[in-house]
């Protein structure tokens, strides 16, 4: 099987940057279902999952194959490399987004659902820091890797809000323990969200400039 | 990311990225009549670790190759000028000793070219121009070159065979050995892969390993993957220039140089 390395790396950019877009777009939908609590779609959330995750195998198939047969060096090796990382993050990101709305519809469906400003807010924060990281690999931008890497503190303050929030509610009526139990696991879903935007962060840091910033290194 | 070297950067004398330097190289020039086959090169290669040179055909990387055991000296219209260093001794100085300095530096070229004479005879023809050896001495040190090569074992037997009645890859270790029998203190090998199959291609590379405990050793070579799996530092070249040296590992992950890693990566050349 003869390998074209060249042309086969900028499809494989192609690829995991379409990845992007529709994992991109499942947030906004899954940020919209949280401001909304439109349960119609949050089924399209859920049903569209095994698109990202067929997109997902696909970029780790070729990256296997491109490692096998292409010998990949230098920024070929990186791409590679950060693909294999940054396309299971991707996936990663869909799954939560998966279970925000199927947290959302649970409420909805009780008739129990009702959310505080912080949560909204994280979730917007999450979609923007999603975008950003995005264009950031898109455009090879290290520096705004870094500001992104920063914005993950605002997420996780938000975060604590939301969990003020439910001790709140959980301490004026008992009964609303599971719900406020499903907006804390809502508000951990955008969290973890962050954080993996964080690491997709690092991972085109590596990308461009071949450091690896991961376990808190700057 | 591991310490880099440009052109620009140029190394200064006792700040190799490894010490201590087998060759010392600055402002190197070189011309075949009116044509300057080499710019400015300036780098240190490191005692006892394996150099590449890399670059696309003309680049200058063999011309700079046979300046340092003088070979250019066979060319009427080939010029240097700058300074070449071979542990501490001028290797372009009119007083240096040309013979003495290839006993020094010993040479493998891209095709293996044994002499029409026998294995042993071979191994023992450089050691016998330079001094007379008692049989025995000699014999030992035959005995010694050739297991530096990783032949005695298919050898031993059939020393006095024809060395053209070797495989490709045997006739390649032959002439390794053969270097090594002068007694080098640095061996240059150009493209000494190039003509082997993959089997011996890979045994050539675990010799060259091997052979970097005890000498300094220079490869050109146009197999990137090859440059990536046998040396230590990596220089280079295009167009005359030395473009960029470094660590192997930092060339083939993180070159600095633009052109180093559209070449590095096959975009040209």
């Amino acid at each position: 099987m003869a390998v074209n390395l060249q042309s086969r790396v900028i499809d494989l950019r192609r690829k995991l940057l379409a990845m992007g877009a529709e994992v991109e777009q499942r947030v906004a939908l899954a940020v919209a279902v949280v401001r909304d609590g439109d349960v119609d779609i949050a089924k399209t959330v859920r049903e569209t999952d095994a698109e990202i995750d067929a997109m997902q195998a696909e970029v780790e198939n070729e990256c296997m194959r491109l490692l096998a047969l292409g010998a990949p060096v230098a920024s070929d090796l990186r791409l590679i490399l950060s693909a294999i990382r940054i396309s299971n993050e991707l996936e990663r990101i869909a799954d939560m987004a998966k279970g925000s709305c199927k947290r959302v519809t649970k409420l909805v469906e009780s008739g129990s659902y009702r959310f505080p400003p912080a949560l909204l807010d994280m979730a917007e924060a999450t979609r923007t820091m999603l975008r950003d990281v995005l264009v950031a690999l898109s455009n090879e931008d290290a520096k705004l890797c870094l500001e992104i890497r920063r914005s993950d503190s605002f997420v996780d303050a938000l975060n604590r809000e939301v969990m003020l929030w439910s001790r709140e509610w959980i301490t004026q009526d008992v009964h609303s323990t599971a719900a406020a139990i499903e907006i804390l696991a809502i508000g951990q879903r955008f969290e973890r969200m962050a954080d993996i935007i964080t690491q997709i962060a690092g991972d085109t840091v590596f990308l461009v400039e071949g450091r690896i910033l991961r376990h808190g290194a700057e | 990311m591991t310490s880099q070297h440009s052109p620009q950067s140029v190394p200064t004398e006792g700040s190799p990225p490894h010490a201590p330097s087998g060759v010392v190289v600055r402002n190197l020039n070189a011309w075949y009549g009116s044509f300057q086959a080499l710019t400015n090169i300036s780098l240190d290669i490191a005692a006892q670790r394996v150099t590449a040179f890399i670059g696309p055909s003309g680049c200058g990387k063999s011309t700079f190759l046979r300046w340092i055991n003088r070979m250019n000296d066979t060319i009427p219209s080939a010029r240097a000028e700058g300074t070449l260093k071979l542990h501490g001794d001028d290797i372009l100085a009119r007083s240096m000793d040309v013979v003495e300095l290839r006993r020094r530096v010993g040479m493998v070229f891209q095709k293996p070219n044994p002499f029409p004479k026998s294995i042993y005879d071979n191994v023992a023809f450089g050691p016998r121009l330079h001094r007379v050896y008692s049989k025995g001495d000699l014999d030992m040190l035959v005995e010694q070159s050739l297991r530096q090569a990783a032949l005695w074992n298919e050898v031993k037997d059939r020393l006095r065979a024809s060395a053209l009645s070797l495989s490709g890859g045997q006739q390649q270790r032959l002439c390794i050995a053969r270097a090594i029998a002068a007694g080098p203190e640095l061996l240059l090998m150009d493209e000494p892969c190039s003509a082997l199959d993959p089997k011996s291609t890979l045994a050539i590379e675990e010799l060259i390993q091997q052979l970097a405990e005890r000498y300094t050793i220079v490869i050109v070579t146009h197999n990137m993957q090859q440059a990536a799996r046998v040396s230590d530092t990596t220089a280079f070249f295009f167009e005359g220039q030395m473009i960029e040296w470094g660590e192997t590992e930092a060339i083939f992950t993180t070159p600095t140089n633009r052109q180093t890693e559209d070449y590095v990566t096959g975009r040209f050349g």
